[in-house]
This record gives C-alpha cells, structure tokens and sequence, in this order.
C-alpha cells in the first residue's frame, strides 16, 4: 500500500489534518461553533469552485474564501452568525455560488464529487507541503493561545472580567478553524467536514473532563478515523470518505452508548446508597 | 454612582450593599477597569490607576453561568485563573497555586469532577479559587451567594471570612443580604439612588442614615441576631417579609428592594 505515491501523500496530509482538526474541535465544541465549521465548509466548497473557474489551486481558493469570511464574520461579531437562519442563509448563497462557478468552467462533475466528497487520494507533492505547513502553524498558534483559548472557551464571562482580549480571540480563532476547514474539505469534503471537526471532540469529552486529555484524544480518534478509512479504502472500492466517517460515527455511537450505560449505573448506585 | 469616595485598608473585609442598579456591580468594574469613570481617580498602594486584568486584583463577576454539559474538571477551571497567558504548561509553582486555592476554598475534594456536575455552592467555590490563583491582594466578588440555598450562603461566607482573615487579602463583596454582609464586613457601603453610606454595621443600618439614602421612610428593626430593613416599597407590598426562601425556614432575611 506504501508503495504508491498517492497512498504516502494521503496518509501524511491525513495525519496533519486528523491532529489539527481533532485539536481545533474541542474549542470548536465548546464555543458552540459546530454550525459555523459547517457553513465555513460551504465558503471553501464556493472558494474550490471558484479556483477551478479562474484556473487556479483549489486550496488557494478555498483558503482565500473561508479567512475572508472568518474576517467578515469577526468583524460583524459572532453573535450574529450563531443564529440557524444566518447560518443557512449564509450557507445556501456559498453553495449556490460553487454551484454556479463550476457550471462556468469546463471541469464540472468530477470536481463537484471530488470538492463535496473529498480528494484524499488524488493530493499532489505541493499539496501535502502546504497543508504540513499550514497545520504547523494553525497547531503552533493554537499551542501558543491554549491558554487564553481554553479560558475564553469554557468560561466567556470569566475570561472577559479577566482582562483577555475576547474579540482578538474571537477572531483569531476564526480564522485558525477557516484554514483548518480548508484543509479538512481536500480530506473529507465539503458535506463531511463535522466528520473531523466535531465528532472526534464530541467523543473525547465523553471520555475525560481534562482539556488537555480531550486534545491529544481528539487528535487520535481523528487519526485513527482517517487512517482506517484510507486503508479500508484502499482495499475496496468504496470512497475514503465514506469509511471514515463511519469509522467515527461507530466510535461516537459505542461511546454514546457507554456513557449512557456509566451514567444510569450510577444513578442506580446513589438509589442503592440512599436505601 | 456619582460622588463617591472611599478608602478601603489592606486586609480589609469591605460589604457592599443596595438594591438592583444602584451601582454595586459598577463599581466594581470600575475598580477594575473595565467601566471607565468619567472623573476623579483609583488609587491603589500609591499608584493613580489599576491596570485591568492586574493579577493584583482577584475578581469573580456576577451572572456566570455554567452548563450542565460541561466537560471540564474543576482543576482546568481554576488554572484559567493563572496570570501567564502565552505558556500552555504549568510549572510546579502553578500547581502549587492551584492546590492553594482550592484549599483555601475547601474544593479540592472536587478538582477532578467535571464543572457542570457540581452544585451552585461548589461552582462558587471554584470562581473565588479562581480569582485566588493569581495570588491577589484585593478580592472582588460580585454576589457569590446569590441563588444559593440559605445554608451555601452561609458556607461560602464563611470561606470568604476565612480568606479574608487567614490571607490576609482585602475583600470587597457585593451582596444583597444584609444579615451575611454584617456577620462579617468590618464596614458596609451601602449604595441606593446615586448616594451611599459607609461605616460600620452598627453606624450604616441605622433608620436614619437609609431614610437619608433612600429619600423615602426606611426602618431596620433586630429581630433576635437579624436585621431587617423595611423600605417603603416592601411594605407597600404588605406581605410581611418573606421575600427569601429563607422565609420558608422560618429564617428571617434580608427584605430591602
């Protein structure tokens, strides 16, 4: 399998992908950005398309698609943005728009599939060097503000009566998940990217109360997702992209049913106890 | 709040008291520096202004609100409150701080409970170990005993005391309840329609002195080791003054609108 070259490239942008957006997604989760991360992976589908039409990388579209819009929506405030009409107004307009692009240019239902569903085999040289570095410095920015983040994340109104600079961090953060959904989009694809971006948290934080524990588990459940989707993959026909996210759909379905399990077992428990 | 000038002492538990609006909250941030006041100045050890987010100052604010849901230990909580801001780490003396803290707030039984799972009492222990993390001299807490049941009131008042006493770190608390504040303030500023008083338990809950405040009848009557203050918007209601749950108990609390 590690003969091909296709196969190298897939697992190494897979892995830079798989760590940053399993990072990315506990702060995702606790700033209840789901929704956003969603809409982004639309801006960067709109983006995709619109490179193909201007005969440009697709990456370069997508990252110069979703930043402005990470910008725009910082500006504007956050707030606004979290509302489910916003968001799908806002969402609807970029997939009409990506729409539009590739019925103007020449490449049109290969690039559709390959932009919604992913292109993890077809990621060039350049393309697994871009997204190295673009995910060394998202994971660098993000180690540098952990702190900060965590503290504006899980506790706002602390965080603001402290002092921090919660606009900065708002925006910032934006912008961290803009690229990072960029990057996902090339993995999973447009439709997909909660795949990565919210699934993985959703289940470290099933499994621990530690921020730090719930990054580095996040990370690895993202891995292992993509992994194991390449490597079913590999060795059927069917899409990456499918396999992965059924690989994390089953991991947060079995911890999903743990948790319920540990909680009604001690419930049952303070019951026995109160007897 | 206009015209207001006071001098709070090192190691001073200052009680700060009134009704809704009238400022309480304010002047705390103002403390702090995140309302600006329009004149006059905070002078604090000498310096003319406080820089906000100072690690001087520890500050727990009014109104935080906690899901449920939270998966985050107790332990991450309280970190939040470490000074640096650039260092993902802890050192060995962060950690030290954190057990400080908890300590001193009796919450280190629960610093590896998830923050959403804990009661109201508890969770205010852990915002105050958190304003404590970064050593402070001056403690800002702005109604930590509001929506607790009378008995986590009295709890974490006593928490409170026994910062103020054993640290040594000036307290300045917000509160609505006349009889926690004067258990343990050594002076009461009592804030109302843009006046205040200041002084003692004994010199601010005075009939006089909150008529004065209040511009309308105002009287504080002792029931045994209580003190109630009927304005006249409470007896306009009539209802005695049970307006507490500690009514229900057989408590009786404060009763100032």
């Amino acid at each position: 399998m590690f003969h091909y070259d296709f196969m190298q490239h897939a697992f190494l942008a897979g892995t830079f992908v798989a760590i940053m957006c399993g990072s990315l997604g506990v702060f995702v989760i606790a700033r209840g950005l789901s929704f956003i991360a969603h809409t982004f992976s639309h801006i960067g589908f709109s983006g995709a398309a619109f490179s193909m039409y201007m005969g440009i990388d697709p990456l370069n579209g997508m990252l110069l698609f979703t930043c402005s819009s990470a910008l725009i929506i910082g500006r504007l405030g956050i707030r606004i943005f979290r509302t489910d009409i916003v968001t799908s107004v806002v969402l609807s307009i970029f997939l009409g728009l990506g729409l539009l692009f590739l019925s103007l240019s020449s490449k049109q239902a290969n690039a559709i599939s390959s932009l919604l569903f992913g292109t993890v085999l077809g990621i060039s040289t350049g393309d697994v060097i871009k997204i190295a570095i673009l995910s060394t410095v998202v994971l660098g920015v993000l180690v540098l503000g952990y702190k900060m983040l965590s503290f504006d994340s899980f506790d706002p109104i602390g965080s603001q009566a402290a002092g921090l600079p919660i606009r900065f961090i708002s925006v910032g953060f934006l912008l961290l998940l803009s690229i990072a959904t960029a990057e996902a989009v090339q993995i999973v694809g447009a439709l997909l990217v909660f795949t990565l971006m919210t699934i993985p948290a959703a289940i470290a934080q099933r499994l621990t109360q530690s921020i730090a524990r719930m990054i580095v588990l996040s990370s690895l459940i993202a891995l292992a997702g993509i992994w194991a989707g390449l490597i079913l993959g590999f060795y059927t026909n069917a899409p990456v992209s499918f396999f992965i996210t059924a690989v994390e759909g089953i991991m947060y379905f079995i911890t999903l049913g743990w948790s319920v399990w540990r909680g009604q077992r001690l419930v049952r428990k303070r019951q026995l106890d109160l007897l | 709040m206009q015209d207001i000038s006071l001098t709070v002492s090192p190691g001073e538990f200052l009680g700060i008291i009134g009704p809704n609006g009238a400022g309480k909250s304010t002047l705390l941030k103002a403390l702090l520096g995140i309302v600006p006041i329009k004149s006059g100045n905070i002078a604090f050890q000498g310096t003319d202004h406080l820089v906000p987010g100072s690690s001087m100052l520890g500050y727990s604010p009014q109104l935080r609100q906690i899901d449920d849901e939270t998966p985050l230990r107790a332990w991450d909580f309280v970190s939040f409150g470490l000074p640096h801001r650039f260092r993902p780490w802890l050192t060995k003396q962060d950690r030290q701080n954190i057990r400080e803290a908890m300590r001193v707030t009796d919450s280190e039984r629960f610093a590896d409970k998830a923050i959403g799972k804990l009661s109201g009492g508890e969770r205010q222990r852990l915002f105050i170990a958190q304003a404590l993390v970064r050593n402070p001299q001056i403690l800002l807490l702005d109604e930590p005993t509001s929506n607790l049941d009378p008995g986590a009131q009295e709890n974490l008042a006593a928490v409170v005391y026994s910062i103020n006493q054993k640290l040594g770190i000036t307290v300045l608390l917000v509160s609505h309840d006349v009889n926690l504040i004067a258990k343990y303030a050594h002076r009461i500023l009592y804030i109302t329609n843009g006046q205040y008083a200041l002084g003692t338990v004994k010199e601010v809950l005075q009939s006089d002195v909150l008529t004065r405040l209040y511009g309308a009848p105002v009287e504080v009557l002792h029931v045994g080791s209580k003190i109630i203050v009927l304005t006249s918007a409470t007896k306009s209601l009539d209802t005695s003054i049970c307006l507490h749950d500690s009514c229900e108990q057989g408590v009786v609390d404060d009763v100032s609108l």
